[in-house]
């Protein structure tokens, strides 16, 4: 139903999507001196950045196959650890060769590394079997370099709250409704206020467009010729734990499932590409479940035998437009493609972005922001690179021990929420102090809720009762939270039900069905979906 | 008679004794009845049995799919394929009387043909046949007023979420249900933030303890007619719940928390208990790992001990192991599922094809398991795999048990039937 209110905001530019890019640019805009909001349809890096692997990248996986973007990743990794160490773990990375890989690429790699400027060393395979033992010991060559893990959901928040500190505002569960464009100019964009059942408009002078997948969609809503986006989709497991403690990569030019990532207390396997329609509906294919498999068998042996947790699919948005599309243009980040609608559509005041790296995601803010203001006639200093995100609890990268090194400091006064990610009663308590109206995958995203190997079976019911007590929501939308909770564990849950997640996923219904008989609670007067 | 020879005659060897394998509902249901009729009887198992995961009643069948009032009546019109299709509805309520008359008044009461209806930890309202008499009070009845009363220290009672939605509920009989939270603040042990129920549960073994907690639940109760706890109220000591209720003045009842259980502990020890009572020999800490059948008939267990595999020698063997949730019954990474000591044929091979993406459909995967004769052999088409190995409990093909609250009733009518069909056979 929709509210008769209508609110009215006005800001300089409009950033449409919460995920990385729209994130960065929020963050650069604001930093210039720009009043910006940013507006998502759902939370934030719920899209694309929070269904990746996790990989912040060192350049090495493109030396040899796209060097402009390697450069890039090499110099925004250094600067990413500067800026946002608290969102990264340092585990440092390997390129190895398995038997039956090209044995030249190696020297191909170390050619282009050194011309891209990536750094990389190639080390004995004793060390690297020493290093990593689970490693298939055929290896025969291995390359270190700098890649490091890196948390989507930490590093969007940490842009997000460092744009707020610079004036700008945030809106999520704001779906964009219509973009008003008159006398070849944005005039305003319409949103809908999902929580409040309100109507928003905000009127500006510029409109960045960084919805990713959703990107062609939110083109469609200007009135002009839609930009036509491709989901390409890309499926990812995480095993239950880190099965290494260094990023490994096979030491091959590009392919499907030769990055294995350890990312908190999982490891994740990635990824495929193939090409889709909906980005709100991303299979997760048996086949490509097994093509994952065997090729994690290839870097780890035994990797079928080891256990999977949880699957996902993202979809990188591949911009297709040969009218105009400025993929080219001499300022803009390798990967990135914008259409600039002025040159496209006659248009002042809209640019839409696609492509793009997590890794680069500071950078590309940097040149639309750059793009922006070139547009506008006027030109403000990117500061983005050298001013530090603050983070709640210091400035230093995480190790995959620091909530057990938290843990021992308040073991004796708090109760743990999740056992399997060490999640205390207070930091669930904390964050849904300051965002009452989350879901519990909201909550979920930033706290590790649920993400280890029960996979919700113990915590979610008590997080469902501590948002009643807490008086966040009441018993009904409790439940509701607590039935899309299990529902949305169950998609990425069913695909990989195997081995001893079967018996895991058997606990979890004798708890939830058999124990609590949860699917005969009262229905919610309405099924909760945000 | 050597055991070759024995093997050869198609005769136990001397010595042989009934093997049962698994320590859950099923297990000891049948290690009793085996003991009680004379049979020597041994029973080996990997670790704890399922009880202690367990809500700690006894289910026969709580939806079919609707809620069931009368399950014994629901039971006999299952499906064809269901368990208790071939069991039959009078032998499911001649075992699950049996179970109530050997375990006696201070544990578990009530009419197998009457279901119960529990509130849960959630707050939801569960059929269950039969239930510890310190849970029955809770039986959800129109009209009457509960509070729910939370313990500070124990997160897994969450009493909020409980009253709300109790009080948003219908009771079965179509009554209103009126419900209130509070809470109490007693540590089980000084300075520990985070116990779980069965460290209140061992608290209350203590008499002074259980007197403070009803002390603090009087006070903080307010009106109502039944005053709803966690399930914490002693483990060894059985009715510490009357002695909560005196104190507070009206009827406590317990509601069962996620695992660890407090009230399937008690189920468990008081089995157990009875179990080694009756003379049968447990071997705890001995996963079974497969056997040696000769003349079509199980000649020995093999079970992984200290030291290496062991064989028992067996003259007939009730498998009890659980299904998926034991590891007992598992699916490979390509998809394929097995049963992982005997490779017993199975109801369905092919996991992936057994679930799908919505978490709140059906879950067929979780239904398969083996088929029986109506003795409970697991057959290969018509004919018994090993004509001395019997299947009972969780193992057992047909049902969705979690879901359908029917994995008691049908642990303890197969187990019975298994023993029977051993101590009236020539197997034994």
């Amino acid at each position: 139903m929709r509210g008769e209110d209508v609110r009215t905001l006005s800001a300089d530019v409009v950033v449409i999507g919460g995920g990385s890019t729209g994130a960065g640019v929020l963050r650069d805009a604001a930093m210039r001196g720009y009043s910006a909001i940013l507006l998502d349809k759902s939370d934030l890096a719920q899209g694309t950045t929070g269904r990746f692997h996790g990989l912040l990248h060192s350049g090495g996986r493109y030396v040899v196959s796209d060097p402009g973007s390697a450069s890039e990743c090499a110099s925004e990794n250094a600067i990413l650890k500067r800026i946002q160490a608290p969102a990264i773990e340092n585990t440092g990375g390997f390129f190895v060769a398995v038997p039956g890989d090209d044995p030249d690429y190696g020297d191909r790699f170390l050619a282009g590394a050194k011309a891209t400027g990536v750094p990389a060393s190639e080390i004995s395979v004793a060390d690297a079997l020493r290093r990593e033992p689970r490693l298939n010991p055929g290896i025969f060559r291995a390359i270190e370099v700098e890649d490091a893990s890196v948390d989507g959901w930490q590093l969007v928040w940490g842009a997000v709250n460092s744009a707020k500190q610079h004036g700008a505002r945030v809106l999520t569960y704001h779906p964009v409704t219509k973009i008003d464009v008159a006398d070849g100019a944005v005039r305003a964009v319409h949103c809908y206020d999902q929580r409040r059942d309100e109507d928003v408009v905000i009127e500006c002078s510029f409109v960045l467009n960084c919805a990713g997948p959703w990107a062609g969609r939110i083109s469609e809503l200007t009135g002009l010729p839609p930009v036509p986006v491709i989901p390409g989709r890309g499926i990812m497991i995480a095993m239950n734990h880190r099965l290494v403690n260094t990023v490994v990569n096979r030491l091959i030019y590009p392919a499907d499932g030769d990055i294995l990532v350890p990312v908190h207390t999982v490891s994740v396997i990635g990824t495929t590409d193939s090409k889709e329609t909906d980005p709100d509906h991303l299979p997760i294919p048996r086949a490509e479940v097994q093509q994952m498999l065997d090729a994690g068998e290839q870097l780890i042996p035994g990797f079928r035998s080891a256990r999977a947790v949880h699957a996902w699919a993202g979809s990188r948005p591949l911009i297709k437009d040969d009218r105009v599309s400025s993929e080219d243009t001499r300022h803009m980040s390798r990967g990135m493609a914008v259409v600039d609608h002025l040159a496209r559509d006659g248009v002042k005041g809209l640019l839409t972005i696609g492509g793009g790296k997590l890794t680069t995601y500071r950078l590309m803010a940097e040149h639309i922001v750059d793009a922006m203001g070139e547009q506008l006639g006027e030109r403000r200093e990117c500061r983005t690179a050298s001013e530090e995100i603050p983070y709640a609890g210091g400035s230093s990268s995480y190790v995959v021990t620091h909530r057990l090194h938290d843990r021992e400091a308040d073991r004796l006064d708090d109760q743990i929420v999740c056992e399997c990610e060490l999640l205390s009663k207070s930091m669930f308590t904390d964050l849904l102090a300051e965002q009452p109206t989350s879901t519990l995958d909201d909550l979920r995203r930033q706290l590790r809720l649920g993400m280890g190997p029960c996979q919700g079976g113990f915590c979610g019911t008590r997080a469902a009762g501590i948002a009643v007590s807490e008086h966040a929501v009441d018993a009904d939308r409790a439940t509701g939270l607590l039935r899309l909770f299990l529902k949305h564990r169950w998609i990425g849950l069913w695909p990989i039900l195997y081995g001893d997640q079967v018996r895991q996923t058997a606990l979890d219904q004798w708890i939830y069905s058999g124990t609590l008989d949860v699917e005969h609670l009262p229905t919610p007067s309405e099924e909760v979906v945000r | 008679m050597t055991l070759r020879q024995a093997q050869a005659a198609g005769s136990p060897a001397p010595g042989a004794r009934v093997i049962v394998i698994g320590a859950g509902l099923a297990g000891l249901s049948a290690a009793l009845r085996l003991a009680q009729a004379g049979r020597p009887v041994t029973l080996v198992t990997k670790g704890a049995g399922g009880l202690g995961l367990s809500q700690g009643t006894i289910d026969i069948l709580g939806y079919a799919p609707e809620r069931v009032a009368r399950p014994l009546d629901a039971v006999a019109s299952v499906a064809s394929e269901h368990p208790y299709a071939s069991l039959g509805a009078d032998a499911v309520a001649a075992s699950i009387a049996w179970l109530r008359d050997e375990l006696g008044p201070e544990l578990l009461v009530g009419d197998p043909a009457v279901n119960l209806h529990l509130p849960t930890a959630v707050g939801s309202i569960r059929p269950t046949a039969l239930a510890q008499p310190s849970m029955v009070a809770a039986d959800v009845v129109g009209g009457r007023r509960y509070a729910v009363v939370g313990v500070r220290q124990l997160k897994d009672f969450q009493a909020d979420l409980i009253a709300g939605n109790l009080a948003r509920s219908t009771a079965p009989d179509g009554g209103p249900v009126a419900a209130h939270p509070a809470w109490i603040d007693l540590p089980a042990r000084p300075g520990e933030a985070d116990p779980t129920g069965l460290t209140y549960a061992r608290a209350m073994d203590d008499e002074s303890f259980a007197d403070r907690f009803a002390d603090a639940v009087h006070a903080a109760a307010g009106e109502c007619d039944v005053v709803v706890v966690p399930a914490v109220l002693g483990v060894r000591r059985l009715g510490v719940w009357r002695q909560v209720s005196e104190r507070v003045g009206r009827p406590v009842a317990e509601i069962a928390l996620q695992p660890p259980s407090v009230p399937g502990l008690r189920l468990d020890r008081a089995l157990l208990a009875q179990v080694k009572a009756a003379g049968v020999r447990v071997i705890q800490g001995a996963a079974a790992i497969g056997c040696r059948a000769e003349g079509g008939r199980v000649a020995s267990v093999t079970v992984a001990a200290a030291g290496g595999p062991r064989e028992l020698a067996a003259s007939a063997v009730v498998y009890a192991p659980g299904g998926f949730e034991s590891g007992a019954l598992d699916v490979d990474s390509h998809g394929a599922i097995r049963e992982r000591v005997f490779g017993l044929p199975l109801s369905a091979s092919d996991a992936f094809a057994l679930v799908g993406p919505d978490f709140w459909a059906p879950h067929p995967l979780f239904a398969v398991g083996v088929l029986t004769d109506a003795d409970g052999r697991p057959v290969a088409g018509a004919e018994p795999v090993l004509s001395n190995l019997y299947a009972a409990g969780g193992l057992l093909a047909g049902a969705e048990r979690w879901c359908e609250k029917s994995g008691d009733g049908i642990a303890v009518a197969s187990a019975v039937r298994a023993a029977d069909a051993i101590i009236e056979g020539s197997a034994a």
